[in-house]
């Protein structure tokens, strides 16, 4: 187990085009839980096979340890590598997959079995080890492959989308044993996820990547409450923070042109919006209070969709273009046509500027 | 607009099940969801319906009319597809009007116009009429397709998941902002998804199906309170609904009481509920996450367990419980408090919240009484 650390890190494919990863600088701590999330085509996968030894540097640093690896061989790096096709041995049986490496390195035959029953009860792979590969459903060679990248206990573990092919079921569970697995081992691990719920769920902290550049890294909790800019916003979150645009007016109140969505704001929000002509405004559903009675700085709307979801209710007000989802208690009714009184908790509110995306 | 009814409808691939005996009645202007895991035989009752297949066993009437038989052309169904299959360098107009030219349809040019501006302004995209398909965004695209469904005016809209090829994100805004026009269209529509949360927000009903076979119809307030089957209960919910074996023992005060997880805890069940339990002395219960609450002091009422997991997912947490005789529970607890693994806890579950299955076959028996949400009205 190890520090690991990337400095400046850079991938450019082909001269003159976009590089593919820009400048990434992180610095992941012993023991530490990493998720690189974006969406496709953000970097992050390429970032991960650059640790893994995959694919070569352009230009920066990756350092495993205190020891700079840009030019060590994958397999000299001390890392653990759970791919979604990397491919197992087909002549051999599950149990003899998860071995050979650890065989290969000299670990006695009890201690190899040891290791064996311990990572299947985690994977729940104990039934298919006298398995050839073969014959397992690619939910099943997923999670071989990670048992095989983590029995060798390695410097650094890395997991390229390991549960993208799992059901839903299996990949909650599968979730559940791989966070389980990383307490009692505190693996340094980075996990490459385009699922936001995988990375929070998991991860000690999260990368965001987009376009190959680095926009916030921070814990889940940071990153899902006060979001770097407005992409990390939207990418984080189910449903969706609701963004929109909005200018303000003379009262210093929060207006969507066009529609009666009127909100008058605290001291602090107004000093972030400052002279500019318009921004972009951002809510959790979580943080829209709907209420049939009107109270100070209230927004009238009217309800046009409500969703009864079972553990929640999703309640649509519509200004507009805009559809504004509030989640709200399960107790609380109200039908299509309802007048209603929407409240913000000025706390909750994000605003980020309209060109550059960035958080006020 | 028409009622559609099914009647033991089969249908075999080879040797294989498509759907068998599935008998369903969908009334004029209901928006029913068919709702199953993958390979459940969903899309194969909606190709039936549409007469793209042929059952081998059973019948269909649209509007009364029996339509076996029946070319998918001359069934007057409207299938909206997953892709939309919009034509994109053509207009929203050209798009919504296509339907009308095929010479099966002989709309006038004057009648053609002024339907495909009537459900344009119902879908809200008349101010797009002029803009070609590629200029639009998802949400547009959709209400295009839907209004290119629409100026058919068809007895039946078919959907087959047209949700599922959107990201998460941009799923949950579809879908509410379906559920929105849904109440402009007044056309009986079948939408099938394997999304729970599409099948409950959309669905009138939902017909939930598997292995080719129909589970059980309902609204989806029956259906997420009162599940036919624990395979019913544990399809709706993420993360999914906690199945836990339970003992009854008879109290002094004449209250059934419980033993589960291992412990003596006095969750009293009424004798109304327990009459319907047919003498039952182990029953599994169905416990929702979100009913789980973690207790903040001793209490007498408290179960007692070790934390295995704990997965902070913004706004709410999902704790992995070891409880004391070795069952994994899960309970979905509020965002802003985090836990360290393999610390003991105390949790309640809460008793207006069970529900009640047999322990062999796993069918309903009862719930302990009405759930919050269904304390209020509709």
């Amino acid at each position: 187990m190890a520090e690991l650390t990337l400095r400046n890190l850079t991938k450019i494919y082909n001269p003159g085009t976009p590089a593919a990863v820009e400048q990434l600088s992180l610095e992941i701590r012993d023991g530490e839980f990493i998720a690189l999330l974006g969406p496709s085509g953000c970097g992050k996968s390429t970032t991960l096979r650059m640790v893994a030894g995959l694919e070569t540097v352009t230009s920066g640093e990756i350092l495993i340890g205190k020891k700079t690896v840009n030019q060590t061989h994958p397999k000299d790096r001390g890392v653990g590598l759970a791919f979604e096709n990397y491919a197992l041995y087909p002549p051999l049986r599950v149990r003899d997959n998860l071995a050979f490496n650890l065989k290969a390195h000299g670990v006695s035959g009890r201690e190899v079995e040891k290791r064996v029953a311990e990572i299947a009860k985690y994977l729940h792979i104990g039934d298919l080890l006298d398995l050839k590969p073969a014959a397992l459903s690619s939910g099943q060679k997923q999670r071989v492959n990670m048992a095989r990248a983590m029995i060798r206990r390695p410097a650094v573990l890395l997991l390229d989308e390991p549960l993208s092919h799992l059901d839903a079921r299996l990949r909650v569970q599968m979730r559940t044993e791989i966070k389980r697995l990383h307490a009692e081992q505190r693996f340094t691990t980075i996990i490459v996820t385009h699922d936001q719920l995988e990375a929070m769920a998991l991860a000690n902290r999260i990368a965001v990547l987009h376009d190959g550049r680095l926009q916030q890294f921070d814990t889940p909790l940071e990153v899902f409450n006060h979001p770097a800019n407005e992409f990390v916003a939207g990418f984080l979150g189910e449903p969706p923070m609701n963004i929109f645009e909005v200018t303000m007016d003379a009262g210093s109140r929060l207006v969507v042109p066009g529609t009666d969505f009127t909100l008058p704001l605290n001291d602090k929000l107004q000093r972030l919006f400052g002279s500019r002509a318009g921004a972009k405004f951002g809510v959790r559903p979580w943080g829209v209070k709907v209420s049939s009675t009107q109270s100070g700085g209230s927004v009238p709307g009217t309800v046009s969709v409500v969703e009864n979801l079972g553990d929640e209710t999703h309640v649509g007000v519509r200004y507009g273009e805009i559809l504004l989802m509030a989640s709200i208690p399960v107790t609380d009714r109200f039908k299509p046509g309802s007048k209603v009184q929407l409240t913000f908790n000025q706390d909750d509110l994000n605003l980020f500027d309209a060109t550059t995306g960035d958080r006020l | 607009m028409a009622s559609v009814h099914l009647h033991e409808l089969t249908k075999w691939y080879g040797k294989r099940r498509g759907i068998e005996d599935v008998t369903l009645d969908i009334a004029d202007q209901e928006f029913m969801t068919i709702f199953g895991p993958a390979g459940a035989g969903k899309t194969t009752t909606l190709n039936l319906i549409a007469g793209i297949v042929a059952p081998n066993r059973g019948g269909i009437r649209i509007g009364g009319r029996d339509v076996d038989g029946l070319e998918p052309a001359d069934r007057n169904v409207a299938m909206v597809f997953e892709s939309y299959a919009l034509y994109p360098q053509m207009t929203v107009f050209q798009n919504m009007a296509f339907p009308l030219r095929s010479p099966k349809h002989r709309t006038s040019a004057r009648e053609l116009e002024e339907r495909v501006r009537r459900y344009a302004k119902m879908m809200k995209i008349d101010h797009l009429l002029q803009r070609p398909i590629q200029a639009l965004s998802n949400g547009q695209r959709q209400r295009t397709a839907l209004g290119r469904a629409l100026v058919r005016q068809p007895d039946v809209f078919l959907m087959d998941e047209p949700l599922s090829h959107l990201d998460a994100k941009l799923r949950h805004s579809m879908r509410a902002e379906l559920k929105e026009m849904r109440s402009q269209l007044g056309t009986t529509t079948v939408y099938v998804t394997h999304d729970y949360l599409e099948a409950m927000s959309l669905g009138d009903r939902i017909a939930v199906i598997n292995l080719g076979r129909l589970q059980q119809v309902g609204t989806p307030k029956e259906i997420y309170f009162t599940p036919a089957s624990v395979e019913v209960a544990r399809l709706f919910g993420d993360p999914e609904i906690n199945v836990i074996g339970a003992r009854l023992r008879s109290k002094p005060d004449g209250l059934a009481g419980l033993q589960i997880l291992g412990e003596n805890i006095p969750i009293g069940v009424p004798s109304d509920v327990v009459s319907l339990l047919n003498g039952a002395e182990t029953v599994k219960l169905g416990v929702r996450p979100s009913d789980i609450e973690i207790a903040e002091n001793n209490g007498a009422g408290n179960f007692h367990g070790l934390v295995y997991s704990f997965e902070p997912l913004g706004t709410k947490s999902v704790l992995t419980i070891d409880a004391s005789d070795g069952s994994r529970i899960r309970a979905l607890i509020d965002g802003h408090r985090t836990f360290e693994v393999d610390r003991r806890i105390q949790f309640r579950i809460d008793p207006r919240s069970l529900v009640f299955f047999e322990t062999e076959k796993e069918g309903f028996l009862a719930k302990s009484r009405l759930n919050r949400q269904e304390a209020g009205d509709g």
